[in-house]
């Protein structure tokens, strides 16, 4: 079907802007892998454990975790929102859609080019994680952090493009959304393990979709394959996916706010 | 000019409403298909508006619109495909190569021009490996127009395509747009430069407060408007401002020892200028005849009216 070479082309040309965009490789690759490198220096080492979620996971685990889910915020996230937002205020958007490529082939675009980041930035993180650190990743870990990750970058980037209906210029974005995500972070057993944090902003964290990646992740990685999927996490992960999207399919502008009278 | 179903543009009747306030108000002209037509007005006429409804861009709020025989309301992906957009504000990727951003929009076509010969037309052909984020503002411009004539489109939209060039980029862009002529293609300009408009356009528009106020070649808009030839020149020395009136028979009007007389038609004007100066060894100097420029014109055609509300 020649759409579909559309949605490779432009995803391929998506792909090589960002790579070549230096705050953009920063945010998705080089912060995530030098906080998983200093909190191992810091507090890892030994035989430190976590206790999180019912479980018992040793501290590397935790920080692999932790840390593909931070990242995973800000590649489909982050990212989507703040790159959508500037695409349409600097009117990319609109001279996109006066071509006579489809809509929905520049958004699954958009959408594989995330995947495909999200995927080269597990598959580091892991390795470093079992390379320098030791965290032993089974075949069954894998496949259900594959489950997700997978799950967690599509929430999360119908997420970042439902939030572009309600910001309204980059300069917002680039001041909103690094908060959303530092504020998620916090209570998404990130930056702190769940079980440390008061009983009433862990309710809080199991809300949003961040928490459920990074507990998620941590489990498979830490218990030692006698996890499985948790049906609940996998749950608020689909919810907030089919809100995100109903949002974005009604509020997605392709024009700049300011556009002319 | 009616062109029945033949137009590459139909306009009739266009109203596009903002609140209460009417932005374009009864606007009705055809483009006929090959042709370079000008379309003009001071900055808040309603230019933008009916440009971005014949793109398919914005809702009309009445009026009958046709572009390419399609309503541009409904915009098909196979009307897309015939036309070329030079949008007026619009960004590109800065991270991608000149070549790389012309290749992607041609990959959204079924029969694009080649890409590389595109950026050579577009007068790029030195940067073509050169990232988007590097180039100057007018090349920036060169490659919007690259990428709206990329897809080898019937009709082309160019929405101020030569602002911020330097005169030797202009006399460029210029010569691209009489190539692109020459193949057929049927241009739709605005442009602020009145000159840019007198050089290309083989029929101009100018609109006013929504409204159009004239309609056709530069010549017929001339010849509307009963626009005055202008013969000046030096004052010689021993006669007076009245003498010259007596011999021309017309007002004259003299300032800073200019002498500027205004005339439709100059030649009787001139004959008995020169037979009284060769008679009488007058000097006429700096003597010269001005034709009506498009600028003048639009600025009687746009302020005269102004002044009425």
């Amino acid at each position: 079907m020649a759409d579909w070479r559309l949605v490779v082309v432009q995803a391929r040309a998506q792909l090589t802007s960002i790579t070549r965009n230096r705050r953009a490789v920063v945010i998705s690759l080089v912060i995530p892998v030098v906080i998983l490198v200093m909190f191992n220096s810091i507090f890892g080492g030994g035989n430190d454990t976590v206790d999180l979620a019912g479980a018992r996971i040793t501290a590397s685990a935790y920080f692999a975790g932790a840390m593909l889910a931070y990242a995973l915020i800000g590649i489909a996230f982050m990212q989507v929102a703040i790159t959508l937002v500037s695409q349409r205020e600097t009117g990319q958007l609109k001279r996109y859609h006066g071509t006579p490529v489809p809509a929905w082939t520049f958004i699954v675009a958009t959408v594989l080019r995330v995947a495909a980041m999200a995927a080269s930035v597990t598959a580091i993180l892991l390795l470093i994680a079992r390379l320098a650190y030791g965290v032993d990743v089974s075949a069954e870990a894998l496949a259900e952090i594959v489950v997700y990750v997978a799950l967690g970058t599509a929430t999360l980037c119908s997420a970042g493009i439902a939030a572009t209906t309600v910001v309204p210029d980059v300069e917002s974005a680039s001041a909103a959304l690094p908060l959303v995500a530092v504020l998620l972070s916090f209570i998404s057993s990130i930056f702190v393990p769940v079980d440390q944090l008061p009983a009433w902003l862990a309710d809080v964290g199991r809300i949003f979709p961040l928490y459920h990646v990074a507990v998620g992740v941590q489990t498979a990685l830490g218990a030692s394959g006698d996890t499985s999927l948790r049906g609940g996490d996998v749950a608020v992960l689909v919810a907030w996916a089919l809100g995100a999207v109903i949002i974005a399919a009604r509020g997605f502008r392709w024009e700049p706010r300011a556009a002319a009278a | 000019m009616d062109l029945n179903g033949n137009a590459a543009i139909r306009v009739r009747n266009l109203h596009k409403a903002y609140g209460g306030h009417d932005a374009v108000h009864g606007v009705s002209f055809d483009v006929a298909p090959g042709e370079v037509f000008g379309f003009l007005g001071p900055n808040g006429a309603g230019k933008t508006t009916t440009i971005e409804i014949l793109e398919g861009y914005r809702a009309r709020t009445a009026g009958d619109v046709r572009v390419l025989g399609v309503d541009p309301g409904k915009p098909t992906r196979r009307w897309r495909e015939r036309i070329g957009l030079v949008l007026q504000e619009c960004e590109l990727d800065p991270n991608l190569t000149i070549r790389e951003t012309v290749g992607l929009f041609a990959s959204f076509y079924p029969s694009p021009l080649r890409v590389d010969e595109t950026i050579e037309l577009s007068g790029l052909g030195d940067q073509a490996d050169t990232r988007v984020g590097a180039l100057s503002g007018g090349q920036k411009r060169r490659v919007d127009v690259a990428l709206g004539i990329v897809g080898d489109p019937d009709l082309i939209f160019l929405d101020e395509p030569t602002t911020g060039f330097d005169p030797s980029a202009r006399r460029g862009a210029w010569a691209m747009i009489d190539g692109l002529r020459r193949l057929g293609k049927t241009i739709f300009l605005t442009t602020h430069y009145m000159d840019e408009a007198q050089h290309l356009a083989d029929r101009i528009a100018i609109l006013r407060a929504g409204e159009l106020v004239a309609v056709g070649s530069v010549d017929e808009i001339g010849a509307g408007l009963q626009a005055d030839a202008v013969v000046r020149f030096r004052l010689p020395g021993g006669v007076t401002a009245d003498d010259v009136g007596a011999v021309v028979a017309r007002p004259v009007d003299l300032a800073d020892d200019i002498v500027t007389i205004r005339c439709p038609d100059p030649q009787p004007v001139l004959y008995r200028l020169t037979t009284w100066a060769e008679q009488g060894a007058h000097r006429l100097d700096g003597l010269e005849v001005l034709r009506p420029t498009l600028e003048d014109m639009f600025l009687a055609l746009t302020t005269a009216r102004a002044e009425h509300g």
